[in-house]
């Protein structure tokens, strides 16, 4: 008996999300270090007694075992992988808004190593202190870097080096403008050259480098989300009006 | 060929069911149509008058007939306490277990940030005016253990906290004859967290 190819096994993963197939399956949303974001059918996952039922859980590094060369694999087994994560909190919605970004930007099939150990890092930074925006401007960053989006910080769009003194309006696409009336319509957001700065050497510590690089990520994440608003973040501003 | 349109109609319908696909719905068409008229007749009255008569409980949210629902209608329960959970189903488990006394109120769903749901569809709304009723003194959440119930956990805990309520979590570890040896990790490391001390 030849084992098939395409099977997998324990293949470093985190579970992304879930959502119904069939009468008593989930079809699995994961993304594994070294094959990318797959999608999986765990089939009999919401029957009560199904052993992966409990194992389905965001946030947790598994290790999973597929097989199949289709759009949809088939999950055969999740195990608990290596230390374990419990976001509470603030943090897990830190942890559903990544995935979110992940389920939105990232295509599938398409390996990110790196990405995929700076994910895992960050969710035991969320699992460690409570709610730490700074946490999530270096994720932003990461990935956009990651997934192949440039994010120029240290030169402006001419090749100039970027100097802190000054204001610039960053444009995404383009980068760092100097600030010049034609480009104050166009959509982007201004800010200071030391910010940045901060961010190329992941320096976090002034008030308004968080502030701006803020800002700088959400122009950023929209233009490449497009239209499509973020659940998490509608559920966050929905939650504030209660 | 094609089915009568009366039929198809009903397939369609009959489609709204959780996980059920087209093939499935033809097969429960043929079914009731063919070998169970009697039941598919009994089925359409029960669904009818289901719609007619049953809503949710001012107090509880829970399914009711009448609009306030005999367990929150009922003088035998400690009504200081109030037991947050996510579906019928929890209440119906808990209410086995004859531990809990006090009140309950049934959310009808979870926080599901991926999926869109958010406090409206889970009437935090309601839940925080039900807390404030003055009787309330303690607030058990019993939602479940997976990351939307917890995150669910952590915003009934913060709106209600931020009002002046008390608020408990129900506590997790091992099941009751649990041996350590043949438990999961996460629910091992979990216990081990939450650890208490011994009086
Ligand atoms: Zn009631």
């Amino acid at each position: 008996m030849s084992i098939s190819t395409s099977r997998r096994d324990q293949q470093p993963v985190f579970v992304l999300h879930t959502y119904p197939f069939k009468e008593t399956s989930l079809v699995v949303e994961l993304f594994s270090r070294d094959h990318g974001r797959i999608a999986a059918v765990a089939k009999g996952a919401r029957r009560p007694r199904s052993v992966m039922r409990g194992m389905l859980q965001s946030f947790q590094p598994l290790l999973g075992t597929w097989s199949g060369k289709n759009e949809l694999r088939n999950l055969h087994s999740l195990e608990w992988g290596e230390g374990l994560l419990l976001l509470q909190g603030q943090a897990l919605m830190c942890g559903f808004y990544m995935n979110e970004l992940l389920l939105r930007l990232l295509p599938r099939e398409d390996a990110h190593e790196t990405l995929f150990d700076y994910y895992a890092q960050t969710l035991r930074q969320l699992g460690q202190i409570e709610h730490n925006p700074i946490t999530l401007r270096r994720f932003e960053l990461a990935m956009l870097q990651e997934m192949g989006y440039a994010v120029p910080l240290t030169h402006d769009e001419d090749g100039r080096a970027v100097e802190a003194e000054r204001a610039y309006f960053y444009i995404p696409e383009r980068g760092a403008c100097v600030v010049q009336a034609k480009t104050a319509q166009q959509s982007g957001v201004q800010l200071a050259g030391k910010t940045l700065l901060d961010m190329a050497r992941d320096d976090y510590a002034d008030v308004q480098t968080q502030q701006q690089s803020k800002q700088l990520m959400r122009v950023l994440l929209g233009h490449y989300l497009g239209e499509k608003p973020l659940h998490t973040r509608q559920l966050l501003m929905d939650l504030q009006q209660l | 060929m094609r089915n009568p349109p009366a039929l198809e109609q009903l397939v369609e319908a009959l489609r709204c069911l959780p996980g059920v696909g087209p093939k499935s719905a033809l097969r429960m068409a043929y079914h009731l149509l063919q070998r169970d008229r009697k039941g598919a007749s009994h089925l359409a009255l029960s669904l009818n008058r289901a719609l007619e008569v049953v809503s949710h409980c001012n107090l509880c949210n829970n399914f009711s007939e009448q609009p306030t629902c005999p367990l929150c209608a009922s003088e035998k329960r400690d009504a200081s306490q109030l037991c947050v959970v996510e579906m019928p189903t929890d209440l119906m488990m808990l209410e086995q277990t004859q531990a809990y006394q006090g009140m309950y109120f049934v959310l009808m769903g979870r926080l599901s940030p991926l999926d869109g749901v958010g406090p409206r569809e889970i009437h935090l709304d309601k839940l925080v005016k039900r807390a404030l009723d003055g009787v309330v003194q303690e607030v058990i959440l019993a939602t479940n253990y997976t990351v939307e119930g917890e995150a669910t956990a952590h915003y009934v805990s913060e709106l209600l906290k931020a009002r002046g309520l008390k608020v408990s979590r129900i506590a997790r570890g091992l099941p009751m004859g649990g041996e350590i040896e043949h438990v999961d990790s996460g629910t091992l490391a979990q216990a081990m967290m939450e650890r208490r001390n011994v009086k």
